[in-house]
C-alpha cells in the first residue's frame, strides 16, 4: 500500500480514516509486543484525529497527508503525549509544546499512532540502549534494527504506520531504514525546522522520514519542510514538491561512486548489492564516474568529536529541577545533579558526554574539537569537488546488513564504525535517501544511500524511485 | 611600600530591548516570580534559541558610543556550567568574535581603552529561604552586554568618571536605563597592585556585581589596601573572584580561580553568526542620538554655559533635550539654564518628578523666560508662575493674568511718575547730570517706590535714561 492509494481510498470514502486508524492501533496492539517499536502509543489521541480527519475529509478539504497515520520518533516533542527520548531522564516528560513538525502534520489532519523506540537520547546505531528495550528487526526478530531511528524503521517495515518521522545526525535514520528494508531520507541540513526535535549534536540533526517507497518520504516531506521563525538555522530555500521530478527520465545523470565508501571495512555482499544497483544505473544510460574522498577515514572520528561535544552540552540542562527525572539522593545542588545524572542516564549516555567534555576541555581543545572542525571544513571541500564532477553518489548505507541482537554493542568502538558510510552526508548538511537494494544470504535487508547536492531532494527522490520500480523487494510476514 | 594600583573593568548592562534576547518574553524588571517565562527560556526539551535582532542594534549602538570597530562578522559561543540560575546548563555568550572591539572613552584626559563588547543572555535568580532555595527565572534570557576594559585605571577617581560617563552614553544611546540599584548595569572591577616603578603587574582580584559608585569606591579602596597589606608583609595575593559586602565595606574569597572553572567554551551550533554590513552600521550610526559629550561642546562653546551648568544639564537626557527645546524656542541659553538648574530642580526635587512627567511644554517654559528677560513680570514671579505650572500645568500668560502679575507697562503712567521725581529732586538730577551714575540707581528706587512692585523694570529704566539726557 502506498500513500497516494491509501489517499485515493479516503477521498473515495472506500475507507474511513476512523476505520484506518483503529486497524492500525489494533495491528500495533497485536504485533508490536514482538518488535517494540512504540515506546508510546497515544490511541485515544490518534482516535480524536482520526475523526477530525474524516470531518475533513467529508468537507472536501483533504490534504495529501489527511488520515493516513504516521509514527515519530520518541525524541521530537508532542504535546500532551509523553517525549522519553527512550531514556528514565524523560520517562514521565510531557512536552507543552509541538515539535514544529508536529504542528505541521497535525494541520494537515495526519494521524499520529505513537511514539517509536530509539536508543537512548539518539546516542547509537542499534536501538538496543533505550531505557524502554531494544527494537527488534521485523524481519528476523533476533536481529537488531539498527538505529538510533530503530523503532521508526521498524514500525515501517512491520506495517504498523504508513510512515514514520524519524531523525538523522550521524546516519541514525537511513542505518536503520537500510536494515529493515525500507526507504529513508534524510533531508538537507535547514530544510526541516528542529524546533521541537530534542537535541543530540545540533549542527549535524535533521528530522527526517521512513517510509514504504521513495514517494511515500517525499509525501511527508512537503509536509514537513519549510522556513520556521523558531528555528535560527533553518534555511529560507524552498525546495517546493520534492515528489515532482518523480518518473522525470535520469538517462543524463552522472553518478558518482566514491572508491572510499567500498574499503574492505564493508561487508562483501554490501559492496556487490551496492555495486549491481551502480550497474541497473549504468544499463538505464546513466554514465558512472568514479570520485574519491581522500578524507574519509578521519571523518568518523571528527564525527564523534563533534556530535559527543555538542551532546555533553545539549544534555547539561537535564538536571532534575524543572522537569525529568531527580534523585532523592544528594543533599547540595551539585551531589543531586551528580546523582540525577548519573541515575538517569544509560552507560552509552555518560561515555559520550564523558568524551564530549573531554574533547572540549581548555587542555584537549585545539588536539581534539579544533581539528575535527577542519576535518569537517575539508570534507565540505571535497563533496563540493566531487559534486562537481557528478550529479548524485552512490554508496553503502551501512558497512552491513541487520547483525544479530547479542552481537550488538559488544565492542563500543566497533558499534561506532557501523556509522562509517553515514557520517559525512551529516558533516556536510546534504540530502541523501537510503532504498534496499539487496539482501544477505539470511534474508536480511542490505540499504544503498543515494547522495545528492544540497536542496536536490527532487533529484534523489527521482533517483530512488527509478530503481525502486525495478527492484522486487521481499516483504515482510509477521 | 608605596604600590600603584591597576585597575580594569567589565561592566554589564542590560539591554532596553521590549523582549528576552532568545525568546519573546518580555523584558522588564521586577513582577511575580517565573511570571516572564517560556519553553525556550526555560530550556524545555527541544527548544532552540532564535537572536533578537533588537539586541544586536543596541549592541552596535553602543559600540558607536564608545568608538569601538564594529564586526562585520561576530559569532556566539557555549559556555558550559552547571548552576540552578542557568537552565541549559550553558550561557550563550560572544567568546571568540565579539561584535565591538577597540573603543575608548577619554575621561579627565586620560585615554581608557575598551578592549571589546560582546552580546550575551543574562542569568536568573536565586532566592534563598530558611531551608531551601528556589530560583526566579523571570531575568533569565535578558540580553546584556558586558564591556571590558583595559586595565588603564590608575586611580579610584578615574574609575568613577568612566563609569559615569559610559552610563550616560549609554543612557543617551537608547542602549540601557542604567538603574543600578535594579541590577541593570553591574560592574566588576579587576585589581592589582605593583610596587613604585615596577612595570610587571601583579597578580589580580575580581571583585563582582558592584552596583553602586559608592561601592566600586569603596571595594577598589578596600582591594588596594588588603594587597598592599599582604605584600608588606611578604605574602602573595592570590588570583581569585571576590564578592563585596556593602555592610562593612569589605571584600571576601567567592571563589578561587587557580582552581579555575573549566567553561569548555565551543560554538554555538543553535544561533548563526552575525553578519552586519558597512551599511547596515552606518545607519545604526545615523541613528544614534546627539551624544553627551558632543553635547557638553555643544553648551560650552556654543551657548557660553559654565562646564559644571552644562555638565548638571546633561547629566539627566531628558532635562537636556527639555533645555535644548526650550532654546530653540528662545534663545537666551543663560537665562534658560539658570531656571532649569535653580527653579526647576528645585520643583523637580520637591515633587520627586521626573521630566518625563511634566504637564507643561517646552514651548511654555520658553514664554515663561521670555516674559521674565523682556520685563513682563519680575524674576519672582516667573518662580510663582513656573511653581503653579509645575503643578497645574497651565499657560505662563494666563497664570500671570490671573495672579495679577504683569509688571506696569503703561508708558504714560509710568513717564509721569518720573517727570514727578524728577521735578522733586532737581540736585540729584544734577549730579547725575555731572557724572555720578550711582545716582540712577537712587532714581530707580524712588520710581519703584511711588509705581509699587509691579512697574516694568525694563521700560522704567528706558524711559528714566531718556528722561535724565
Amino acid at each position: 500500500m502506498s500513500i497516494m492509494k491509501l489517499r485515493k481510498q479516503l477521498d473515495y470514502k472506500e475507507i474511513g480514516a476512523l476505520e484506518l486508524t483503529k486497524k492500525y492501533l489494533d495491528r500495533i496492539d497485536k504485533v508490536d509486543k514482538q518488535i517494540n517499536s512504540y515506546i508510546t502509543v497515544s490511541k485515544e489521541e490518534a482516535i480524536l484525529s482520526a475523526i477530525r480527519a474524516q470531518e475533513m475529509i467529508d468537507s472536501g478539504k483533504s490534504m495529501p497527508l489527511t488520515g493516513i497515520p504516521i509514527s515519530i520518533k520518541d525524541n521530537i516533542c508532542t504535546m500532551d503525549v509523553r517525549t522519553t527520548c527512550a531514556s528514565k531522564m524523560l520517562e514521565n516528560f510531557t512536552p507543552i509544546y509541538d515539535a514544529t513538525v508536529i504542528s505541521k502534520l497535525k494541520q494537515q489532519g495526519a494521524i499520529i499512532l505513537g511514539k517509536t523506540n530509539m536508543d537512548e537520547f539518539a546516542m547509537g546505531n542499534t536501538s538496543q540502549t533505550s531505557y524502554f528495550g531494544c527494537v527488534k528487526n521485523p524481519y528476523n526478530t533476533k536481529y537488531v534494527a539498527g538505529g538510533s531511528s530503530g523503532g521508526a524503521a521498524a514500525s515501517v517495515s512491520a506495517d504498523l504506520c504508513m510512515a514514520a518521522l524519524g531523525t538523522d545526525t550521524g546516519g541514525s535514520l537511513r542505518q536503520p531504514a537500510s536494515f529493515c528494508g525500507v526507504t529513508g531520507i534524510k533531508p538537507t541540513y535547514g530544510a526541516v525546522s528542529r524546533y521541537g526535535l530534542i537535541a543530540l549534536a545540533s549542527s549535524f540533526d535533521q528530522i527526517g522520514v521512513i517510509g514504504k517507497s521513495a514517494i511515500d518520504t517525499g509525501y511527508v516531506l512537503n509536509a514537513i519542510s519549510g522556513y520556521d521563525k523558531n528555528d535560527a538555522t533553518i534555511s529560507r530555500q524552498q525546495f517546493g514538491d520534492v515528489n515532482s521530478f518523480v518518473g522525470e527520465d535520469i538517462s543524463n545523470l552522472k553518478i558518482g561512486v566514491v572508491k572510499e565508501f567500498f574499503s574492505d571495512e564493508i561487508d562483501e555482499d554490501v559492496k556487490d548489492s551496492v555495486m549491481g544497483a551502480v550497474k541497473f544505473y549504468e544499463s538505464i544510460g546513466c554514465e558512472i564516474v568514479e570520485v574519491s574522498m581522500p578524507s574519509f577515514e578521519y571523518a568518523l572520528s571528527a564525527y564523534y568529536i563533534i556530535s559527543s561535544a555538542e551532546a555533553s552540552s545539549n544534555l547539561s540542562r537535564y538536571d532534575g529541577i524543572r522537569y525529568g527525572y531527580q534523585s532523592k539522593n544528594g543533599d547540595s545542588f551539585n551531589d543531586n545533579i551528580i546523582t540525577t545524572r548519573n541515575e538517569g542516564f544509560g552507560d552509552d549516555v555518560k561515555r559520550r558526554i564523558l568524551l564530549g567534555n573531554y574533547a572540549l576541555s581548555k587542555e584537549y581543545y585545539d588536539t581534539y574539537y579544533k581539528n575535527a572542525t577542519r576535518i569537517c571544513t575539508q570534507i565540505k571541500r571535497e563533496y563540493d569537488k566531487i559534486f562537481s564532477e557528478c550529479d548524485i553518489i552512490i554508496t553503502p548505507t551501512a558497512p552491513t546488513a541487520a547483525y544479530k541482537i547479542e552481537n550488538g554493542q559488544k565492542d563500543i568502538v566497533k558499534t561506532y564504525n557501523g556509522d562509517i558510510c553515514t557520517v559525512t552526508v551529516n558533516i556536510a548538511g546534504l540530502p541523501a535517501i537510503s532504498t534496499t537494494c539487496g539482501y544477505t544470504k539470511d534474508n536480511m535487508p542490505i540499504g544503498m544511500s543515494i547522495v545528492g547536492k544540497a536542496f536536490d531532494e527532487k533529484v534523489i527522490i527521482n533517483a530512488a524511485y527509478i530503481f525502486e520500480k525495478e527492484f522486487k523487494r521481499q516483504e515482510v510476514v509477521i | 611600600m608605596k604600590y600603584i594600583p591597576v585597575i580594569g573593568l567589565e561592566i554589564h548592562a542590560e539591554l532596553l530591548t521590549s523582549s528576552k534576547v532568545f525568546c519573546g518574553c518580555a523584558n522588564e524588571f521586577g513582577g511575580r516570580e517565573n511570571s516572564r517565562v517560556c519553553s525556550v527560556c526555560m530550556a524545555m526539551p527541544g527548544t532552540i534559541p532564535v537572536l533578537n535582532k533588537n539586541a544586536v542594534t543596541l549592541a552596535v549602538r553602543a559600540g558607536i558610543s564608545v568608538d569601538c570597530t564594529i564586526n562585520n562578522y561576530s559569532a556566539f559561543d557555549r559556555k558550559n556550567y552547571f548552576y540552578p540560575d542557568s537552565p541549559k546548563a550553558y550561557q550563550i555568550t560572544q567568546f571568540e568574535y565579539p561584535i565591538c572591539t577597540n573603543g575608548h572613552i577619554d575621561v579627565a584626559g586620560k585615554k581608557i581603552r575598551i578592549n571589546r563588547i560582546h552580546i550575551e543572555e543574562d542569568a536568573g535568580k536565586l532566592i534563598h529561604d530558611e531551608d531551601v532555595s528556589m530560583v526566579d527565572y523571570n531575568r533569565c534570557g535578558v540580553p546584556l552586554i558586558e564591556i571590558v576594559t583595559e586595565p588603564d585605571f590608575g586611580t579610584i577617581e578615574e574609575v568613577q568618571s568612566f563609569v559615569e560617563e559610559i552610563a550616560l552614553r549609554l543612557k543617551y544611546a537608547g542602549v540601557c536605563d542604567v538603574r543600578m540599584e535594579q541590577g541593570s548595569m553591574r560592574v566588576d572591577v579587576n585589581v592589582s597592585i605593583m610596587p613604585e616603578g615596577d612595570s610587571e603587574l601583579g597578580t589580580r582580584a575580581e571583585i563582582k556585581n558592584l552596583n553602586s559608585i559608592r561601592s566600586i569606591r569603596r571595594a577598589i579602596e578596600y582591594e588596594i589596601k588588603r594587597q598592599s597589606e599582604l605584600l608588606d608583609i611578604g605574602e602573595r595575593v592570590i588570583q581569585e573572584t571576590r564578592r563585596f559586602d556593602d555592610s562593612n565595606n569589605t571584600t571576601s574569597s567567592l571563589r578561587s580561580k587557580e582552581v579555575s572553572n573549566d567553561y569548555r567554551y565551543f560554538p554555538e551550533p543553535d544561533v548563526p553568526p552575525i553578519l552586519i554590513s558597512e551599511d547596515e552600521i552606518e545607519k545604526i550610526r545615523e541613528s544614534m542620538p546627539e551624544m553627551p559629550q558632543e553635547r557638553l561642546i555643544k553648551y560650552t562653546k556654543e551657548y557660553g554655559l559654565p562646564e559644571d551648568d552644562a555638565k548638571l544639564i546633561i547629566a539627566n537626557k531628558a532635562l537636556s533635550d527639555f533645555y535644548d527645546e526650550t532654546v530653540e524656542i528662545h534663545n537666551n541659553y543663560k537665562s534658560v539654564c539658570n531656571i532649569i538648574l535653580v527653579e526647576l530642580l528645585r520643583n523637580m526635587n520637591e515633587a520627586s518628578t521626573s521630566v518625563e512627567e511634566f504637564i507643561f511644554s517646552p514651548n511654555d517654559l520658553a514664554k515663561l523666560v521670555k516674559m521674565s528677560d523682556d520685563g513682563i513680570v519680575s524674576k519672582n514671579a516667573a518662580k510663582d508662575i513656573l511653581k503653579i505650572m509645575f503643578v497645574e500645568g497651565k499657560k505662563p500668560m494666563d497664570i500671570a493674568k490671573e495672579k495679577k502679575l504683569i509688571m506696569n507697562s503703561n508708558e504714560e503712567e509710568i513717564e509721569s511718575i518720573i517727570d514727578n521725581i524728577i521735578s522733586k529732586n532737581p540736585k540729584s538730577v544734577q549730579s547725575y547730570k555731572d557724572g555720578k551714575d550711582r545716582v540712577f540707581g537712587f532714581f530707580m528706587g524712588e520710581i519703584m517706590k511711588a509705581a509699587g512692585k509691579g512697574v516694568n523694570p525694563k521700560l522704567a529704566k528706558d524711559l528714566l535714561k531718556e528722561k535724565l539726557k
